[in-house]
Order: C-alpha cells, then sequence, then structure tokens
C-alpha cells in the first residue's frame, strides 16, 4: 500500500508545496440485544484514501474509496481544485516533525474478529436474560462491538509509516419504567459500555453477566428512590462520569485549535487563553492532567498521529497551573512551540485530520481507595455513571447528570438518589478539587461519541482516572 | 459514477435467497470552512455504502461496504447472511414482522443540477463574500459552506427497485466583534445558488454587538426564540416524544398522552417531507413512502412516527421514518419536521409585550436530562439579548435553560408568520441532511438555571 500512496504523493509534489495521503481499510463489527432480541448485528468494512495538500496557504483535502491509481488521482485533482478555489492567505508554517518511518500493531491476545458470533452472541444472552430477571425492567440492553483499522501514511516530507489498531469492548443497560418516569442502570458505562485497544481479552475481563443482576436491581431500585435534594456540598466523583467531567471541561478546553479560534463556529472555543500556559490556574494544586498518545489500551492511542508525528505524552496541568496544549504541526507552528503534541486525528478516509483528544487523564492522587476517601467525607454525594452532559461553548459551564448517586453521611454510604445533576463553571469546579485516591484505584473509561468537525467525525477516546471530591459543588435533580 | 439501482441489484443477486433488502446511498459532498475570515478546512467525499439486511425468522443482520466490486457485494452479502442466521439459531424467533412490499413513491423536487454540479468557486465565492461583510462591519467571520449530491437505490427480494436523488447546500456565518460577543446567521436549501451568504454574514455581525454585556440570575422568563431555537425543541421532541419505539416501550413523552392536549392550543407540528422549502425524501431506509403525518394539531397530540420495526409492536403499520433497514436501534425519526407559524410579523413584534425577557438566537449542546418528561437542558449560544420593555436592549452573557420541551410548548404564547428551513449544519456518517421548518415564537416562561457569564 505504501508504493501506491509514493505515487500519490509523488504527482502531489509537482503541485503543492506540502501533501499527505493516507489510506484506511476498516472493518467495524457491532452486535447488540434490546429484549432479547437482535437490536443491531452490523458488520462494515470500508477503504479509501485522502489525500490532504496545502497550496497558497489553503488546505485542500479529498477522499476516494478504494485503493488503485485512479481513486489516488481522482482525490488528488479534487484536493488541489478545493485549494485552489478558495481565497488566498499566506502559507503557513508546519512545526518540524523527523519523517515517520516503520511499522506499529497494537497488542491483543484474542482477535475479536476471530471469535465466533455464536460465542459473541452467547455472551449478549446471558447478560440479556439476567437483566429482565428483574420484572420491572422494561428494556433489557447488551452490546459488543470491535473495530479493526489499518493506515498507511506518506508525505513530501519522507514520512512512510503503517499502523494496526485493534480495539473491542461491550456494556450493559436495563431501563425500569414506572408511570412517573424512567430510570437507567448500565456498566461499565453509559456510552457503548467501555472500549479498550485490546482483543477480546478485554470483553471477557468485562464480566457482563456477572454484572447484570447488579445493573437490573439498582435501575428498579432507583424507581423508589427519592430524589437528589437541591443544594451546595461535597461531591465524590468515579469511573466513566469523573472521565467525561475531564473529558469535556479539561479535553475539550485545551485544543489548541479551539484556543486558537480556527473551531468558532462548530465546535466552539475556549475560555483558556492562548498565553495560558505556565500561568493559568486551573485547578487546585491536586489537579495534574495528562494527554497520553503512548498509554497502553487507551483508544486515543497510536504510534503517529494522522498527520505523522509520533505518539507522546504531554503534561496539560500540573499542580493546577495549565502547561500545555493538544496541538497539530500548524497550530504548534502558530504557537511557537517546537513540536506538534501529535494530536491529529481523522474518523477513517474519508475525513481529514483534525486536532483531537489522546488519552487526556487524571493523574493519580494519595488519597487512598475509594473507600478510604468516602470515610473521610462527612456529608455529600456520591454520583456514578453518566445520564446527560452539556457544556457551553467556550467549555465553561456544565451540566451533568448521572444515573444514580449515593448520600454519604459521617464517612459512609447511604441512601440511593435518583436524578441526579450538578451543575459548575470549569475552573471553580476544578479549584474545588481537594482529593484524588491513589494509583491502585486509578482506571480508563472510554468515550467513544465525541463528536467534532465539519463534515462531522466521531472520535474515541480514554480517560484515565481515580475517584475524586470535589467541595461545594451545586447538586440537585434537575 | 457508479449507478446505484444498478449496484443495488448486483448485491440482491449475491444475497441470494430469503428476505433482503440493500441500500446503495451514493455521496458526492463539498465543504468549506473559515475561521477569523481566512480559509481553514476543506473536504470532498465522492463515497457509496452498500447496506445489505437479511432477515432470518425474526431477525435482521446488517452488513456493509463501500466496495461495488462483485468479490466485496458477495462478502457484504454473506456477513449480513450469516448474521440473521446465527441469531436466528440462537435467540429464537425475533420480532421483526418482514420488510415492506413495494408501494407507489412521489416524486419531490429536492434535487437541483446545478448544485449537483459541486462547483469549488461556489465555496470560495461564498467565503469571499462573509470576508468582506467581516471587513465592512469590523467583526471576523468564522462558518461553513457546503453542498452535497445524494442519490440513493433501494432493491428488495420483496419487488421494491427504487431510487432517489436530492441535494442539499447549507452556509452559516459565525461573526465575532473584537471583544468576542458573536453572532449568528445561517441558511439551508435544496439548491446552492439561493444561498445568500452576504445576508448571512449581515445578520451575524448585526448579532455580534459591542458593548457591556449583563447578567442574569437563575430562574423563569419570557423568552423570544428564533427559529434555530426553535429547531431544538422539536429536535428534543423528535427523539423523546415523537420517537414510535420509545413510545411504544413507554418511555416515550407522549407516552398515555395520545388524545389530549400537551402544549399549547396556537401549536401545530406535522412530519411534511414534501413542504414548501423542506429537504424532501422520497422513501425511508426501509422503503416505504414518505407521506404527511400531523403529529401535534391544535395542541393536542395525535401520532408518532414508526418503522416496521416499531409499528409492529405498536400493533400498526409504518410511517415511512426508518433510518436504517430493520430498524436503528434507537429507533425512527421524524427528519421533516414542520411547526406551523401565527399572526406576529417577526420578532420585534413578538418581544413588544415582554417587560424582562430574554431574547434567544440559538441553543447549543442540547441534551436530554429525562426523557419521559422531555426534559432537557442547553445553553443559549451567538446571539444572547435582554429584552427590556419590549425590546431588545443590550447583550446578555449565556444562559443555560433546563426544562422540558413539551412544557415551553404549553408556555407558548406567540409564533411569528415566517417560518424557514433551519439545519444545523451537523453531516457525521453517510450525509443525510435534514432540518424542520419552523417560527420565531415567544414564549411566557423558560426555566433558566445558570449564567454562562465568566467567572
Amino acid at each position: 500500500m505504501l508504493d501506491f500512496l509514493h505515487e500519490v504523493i509523488d504527482a502531489a509534489s509537482r503541485h503543492a508545496p506540502y501533501a499527505d495521503a493516507r489510506h484506511v481499510r476498516t472493518r467495524f463489527q457491532g452486535l447488540g440485544l434490546r429484549n432479547g432480541a437482535l437490536a443491531s448485528m452490523d458488520d462494515h468494512e470500508e477503504e479509501g484514501i485522502g489525500v490532504r495538500v496545502q497550496l497558497g496557504g489553503a488546505w485542500g483535502f479529498a477522499a476516494a474509496r478504494g485503493s488503485d491509481r485512479a481513486a489516488g488521482e481522482d482525490a488528488l485533482r479534487r484536493a488541489l481544485a478545493l485549494a485552489e478555489a478558495q481565497p488566498g492567505r499566506p502559507e503557513r508554517a508546519l512545526a518540524p516533525e523527523p519523517p515517520a518511518r516503520g511499522s506499529f500493531s497494537s497488542p491483543t491476545q484474542i482477535d475479536p474478529f476471530a471469535v465466533s458470533l455464536e460465542d459473541k452472541l452467547a455472551l449478549l444472552t446471558e447478560a440479556d436474560s439476567l437483566l429482565r430477571a428483574q420484572s420491572r425492567v422494561s428494556v433489557a440492553s447488551s452490546q459488543l462491538t470491535a473495530k479493526l483499522e489499518e493506515k498507511s501514511f506518506a508525505s513530501t516530507e519522507g514520512a512512510s509509516c503503517e499502523q494496526r489498531l485493534t480495539e473491542c469492548g461491550g456494556g450493559i443497560e436495563a431501563i425500569a419504567v414506572d408511570g412517573a418516569g424512567t430510570q437507567v442502570r448500565s456498566y461499565p458505562g453509559s456510552h457503548s459500555g467501555h472500549v479498550a485497544q485490546a482483543g477480546y481479552e478485554h470483553v471477557l475481563a468485562l464480566d457482563l453477566p456477572g454484572n447484570a443482576p447488579r445493573v437490573a436491581a439498582e435501575a428498579v431500585a432507583l424507581l423508589d428512590a427519592p430524589r437528589c435534594p437541591d443544594s451546595p456540598t461535597t461531591l465524590v466523583l468515579a469511573g466513566e462520569q469523573l472521565a467525561l467531567q475531564i473529558h469535556e471541561s479539561v479535553g475539550h478546553a485545551v485544543e489548541l485549535d479551539r484556543v486558537l479560534g480556527s473551531e468558532a463556529s462548530y465546535a466552539g472555543t475556549s475560555f483558556v487563553p492562548v498565553d495560558g500556559a505556565g500561568s493559568l490556574r486551573y485547578g487546585s494544586q491536586h489537579m495534574g492532567i495528562t494527554a497520553d498518545a503512548t498509554l497502553p489500551g487507551g483508544v486515543g492511542s497510536f504510534c503517529w498521529d494522522d498527520e505523522g508525528v509520533g505518539a507522546q505524552a504531554i503534561p496539560i496541568v500540573r499542580e493546577g497551573v495549565l502547561r500545555g496544549f493538544l496541538s497539530s504541526r500548524e497550530g504548534a507552528a502558530g504557537l511557537g512551540l517546537p513540536r506538534s503534541g501529535g494530536c491529529m486525528r481523522a474518523e477513517g478516509f474519508a475525513r481529514q485530520p483534525i486536532v483531537r483528544m489522546t488519552n487526556v487523564s487524571l493523574d493519580p492522587g494519595q488519597a487512598g481507595s475509594l473507600e478510604e476517601l468516602i470515610a473521610s467525607t462527612d456529608e455529600g454525594i456520591f454520583i456514578e455513571t453518566n445520564r446527560s452532559w452539556s457544556i457551553d461553548s467556550k467549555r465553561l459551564h456544565f451540566q451533568f447528570a448521572g444515573e444514580a448517586a449515593w448520600e454519604i453521611t459521617g464517612g459512609r454510604l447511604g441512601r440511593m438518589l435518583r436524578d441526579p445533576v450538578y451543575a459548575g463553571s470549569s475552573p471553580e469546579f476544578w479549584a474545588s478539587l481537594d482529593a484524588v485516591c491513589s494509583q491502585a484505584e486509578w482506571r480508563m473509561a472510554s468515550v467513544t461519541n465525541c463528536g467534532k468537525g465539519e463534515p462531522g467525525q466521531i472520535a474515541s477516546v480514554s480517560h484515565g482516572c481515580a475517584p475524586a471530591r470535589f467541595r461545594g459543588v451545586q447538586i440537585g435533580s434537575g | 459514477m457508479i449507478e446505484a439501482a444498478e449496484v443495488a441489484e448486483r448485491a440482491l443477486v449475491a444475497a441470494g435467497q430469503g428476505e433482503v433488502v440493500v441500500t446503495v446511498t451514493q455521496e458526492r459532498s463539498l465543504t468549506m470552512r473559515f475561521a477569523r475570515s481566512s480559509p481553514t478546512q476543506s473536504t470532498s467525499v465522492d463515497d457509496v455504502t452498500v447496506e445489505v439486511a437479511a432477515l432470518r425468522d425474526g431477525h435482521v443482520g446488517r452488513s456493509t461496504t463501500n466496495g461495488t466490486e462483485p468479490e466485496a457485494l458477495e462478502r457484504c452479502a454473506r456477513a449480513a447472511v450469516l448474521s440473521a442466521e446465527v441469531a436466528a439459531s440462537q435467540a429464537g424467533a425475533g420480532d421483526f414482522p418482514g420488510f415492506a412490499p413495494p408501494a407507489p413513491v412521489r416524486q419531490h423536487d429536492g434535487h437541483d443540477p446545478e448544485t449537483a454540479a459541486l462547483d469549488p468557486g461556489l465555496g470560495g465565492q461564498a467565503m469571499g463574500e462573509a470576508f468582506a461583510v467581516a471587513g465592512e462591519t469590523r467583526t471576523e467571520a468564522s462558518g461553513m459552506w457546503t453542498a452535497a449530491e445524494m442519490r440513493i437505490a433501494i432493491a428488495s427480494s420483496t419487488g421494491m427497485l427504487l431510487t432517489d436523488a436530492v441535494t442539499d447546500a447549507f452556509v452559516k456565518v459565525v461573526a465575532f466583534e473584537p471583544g468576542g460577543r458573536s453572532g449568528y446567521g445561517a441558511q439551508s436549501a435544496v439548491s446552492a445558488h439561493s444561498l445568500d451568504t452576504g445576508q448571512v454574514a449581515r445578520r451575524a455581525a448585526r448579532k455580534a454587538v459591542t458593548g457591556e454585556v449583563g447578567s442574569l440570575p437563575s430562574g423563569e422568563y419570557p423568552v423570544v426564540m428564533e427559529p434555530p431555537a426553535v429547531h431544538e425543541l422539536l429536535g428534543v421532541l423528535a427523539w423523546t416524544a415523537f420517537n414510535g419505539l420509545a413510545h411504544a416501550e413507554d418511555r416515550g413523552a407522549l407516552a398515555g398522552k395520545l388524545g389530549t392536549r400537551v402544549v399549547s392550543p396556537a401549536v401545530n407540528i406535522s412530519d411534511s417531507p414534501r413542504y414548501a422549502s423542506t429537504l424532501p425524501r422520497a422513501f425511508d431506509a426501509e422503503g416505504v413512502p414518505k407521506t404527511p403525518l400531523p403529529l401535534i394539531q391544535d395542541g393536542v397530540a395525535h401520532r408518532v412516527v414508526h418503522d416496521i420495526r416499531s409499528a409492529a409492536m405498536a400493533r400498526g403499520a409504518s410511517t415511512g421514518h426508518a433510518l436504517a433497514a430493520g430498524g436503528a436501534p434507537d429507533g425512527p425519526l421524524p427528519t421533516n419536521l414542520v411547526m406551523i407559524g401565527g399572526g406576529a410579523e417577526d420578532e420585534e413584534e413578538l418581544c413588544a409585550p415582554i417587560e424582562r425577557g430574554i431574547y434567544v438566537t440559538r441553543l447549543w449542546y442540547t441534551n436530554v436530562v429525562r426523557p419521559r418528561e422531555s426534559l432537557f437542558t442547553a445553553v443559549t449560544r451567538d446571539g444572547t439579548f435582554l429584552i427590556e420593555d419590549g425590546v431588545v436592549t443590550r447583550p446578555l452573557a449565556d444562559m443555560r435553560a433546563t426544562d422540558s420541551a413539551l412544557g415551553i410548548l404549553g408556555r407558548l404564547e406567540a409564533l411569528g408568520a415566517r417560518s424557514v428551513l433551519v439545519s444545523d449544519g451537523e453531516l457525521y456518517g453517510r450525509r443525510f441532511a435534514t432540518g424542520s421548518v419552523c417560527p420565531p415564537v415567544r414564549v411566557g416562561g423558560v426555566r433558566f438555571t445558570g449564567s454562562a457569564a465568566h467567572p
């Protein structure tokens, strides 16, 4: 495949000072059961080439399906036409990067596409029947996904590399309904469960059937639980909900394209100023954030990003102070950084790379276990699993709803509460962080529905975190 | 260029015996983005999706490919059939009753050959117009221009062979004044030539008002909503109230309420695929013809929308709202919502009776909190103003609204006379441009739960 890309790049170099080309072959499989019946059994495969050129200061990107010479020539012709059609602007510098060379495969123990449909369906059927054992569960859902992406990349700067990334995961959900409303519980997360860059061994380790009875019982119990009270109080977050809090109020806010204004009309901008690195107090001294594209198992991991920049672990926040951004070669050059942070990612072959999160994680603290954190909390609320999320276009004012909450009284978990909602402003919220549990409690959660770009692109990313405590947060029930 | 119907027929043959639906969707699109009055990204897509949906004993297996050569189609068909057969053998009888028989579909005027030519020069010209207005108004322009042609063919073992061709075009401008306040303008149409980028840019620039920004405490305020904000409300209702699967599973906001008054008597909402200025489609993803469907009339809830699966659960018939053959996991949705306008001349007239309220241009990051109550949360964006003594007086910091969509329409006081097509231009996956036709409205009270004023 690389020979074919080199031909395209050779042709491009006669017209444009910079060009790159990616060939991507994607296979995706998704299975879902709903109340015992097949809700989805999708097998998807696609391949094609995406060519990006910079000409007269403008970028042109075009995608064509297939992998033959005609597809490459067609994509190059359209990319050049697009670049030429735009109003002129100065040439854009790209931060220097040694040409990417070599090949990489993400590690797997069990190839998820080699596992039979029968075995996968049997796993979901078992989980589904356990979810429906609770009579007040109206909708039981279970799902598995697997994805293989094989990417080749070449550029006019001499890059020539290939990588093969495998991910898979799964989850279960129970919806209980009564006259007053609906309640939902899911495991291990509400957004496609938990997806990891791994083989089918990851799915087996999730033990979906083993968690189904608890999930169903909690969904039903929520129907009769009291509503979460309205008040400012101490909030303990863990797992997926804390991961999404990091995603929305830190990860997106430090994307350099937002900070520089180039995503202003869609995804939005950021409250983070362009000169904030080294001076902006983002949160309390307990806050450390790292963007790590080398994290084993993270779905934001790779060997090279989609403009050929090697994977890196970038410090974003240290002791509460902003240290860095998620960047591209163009953004890094514009900010005077010596190197891109390696955060350009594209969905498949038919979208151009844009600044995306890698695995943006909260560094572990020293507060011990979740049990110890709860024990050291006199009064508050513990919220688990995301149900709804929203944040303004500057990544400042957010509101999240969780699936379930529990009272914390005298250092112990008390009654379960339904419809928990909390809201705040990003820097105030992170300033209220006063404890993060230790490394032993640190886990990854996945966000597989992150939308950005025009035309839209969906990206998957992992966020690692240990349970954390925030003081004086506004809690309510929506 | 491929011939979509011919590919669909070949895939149908490759699938062999048994009940099968093949859908071929060909996308040719251009998208050109700009920010800070300068071009940023541009994308040209020429791609196709071939989807084979095979039915075995009530289970639908689906497989998709973007290859059209015989080997790719055979592999795709085999995967779909295998999926359905495995499900049938392990999960017992499924609940899908069978694909639709052929039915006559009505043509529409949703295709413009000039737009289908996909001239990138039109996008470049649009950018130039936006930049010129930005220069005149001392603002910076960010936004997008996009146009596409979609060709769709469906062939089925039940005897269907349908084709459709549509075009869509969209432009938006978000203007920023030097202090960072922003204003929004957008236009959507079947024809790229009918987009007036200059007017869109001027509208955006007028909303990017320099000056002291006020803020309001949380509470309930009278509101005037422009059509883009109303479009968001309709989107919430599409998911929570009109979705036939949620309704059949007793999770929907209209569960137990059909035939009763659920909103103000001034509200009339339908799904009307050939209404003037909408983005029409001839049939849905299961080949069921698109027809007008009244959903709320004079405030009374009448219907929800169905695909074949949800219709079977409700013991009814599909209304032509499938998003995938065999039913999308999240159920059917209306894609051509129309809200009938009222008597108010314009937004100015809608503001006139309000002593103190909020003017909302659009809502952002809308997400459902409790679907049964159609409770959602969203933040205002790109043009939020204070209304005092009947007129817009000054810019407001963006506000978070957390309220019930049905509740808001229950407190609706007046509608503008001019309905427009609103699309949010979000085009994920295989392009499927949709929009709603709606007027501006005045609402007696919307619940705001916070301000996005910078601390």
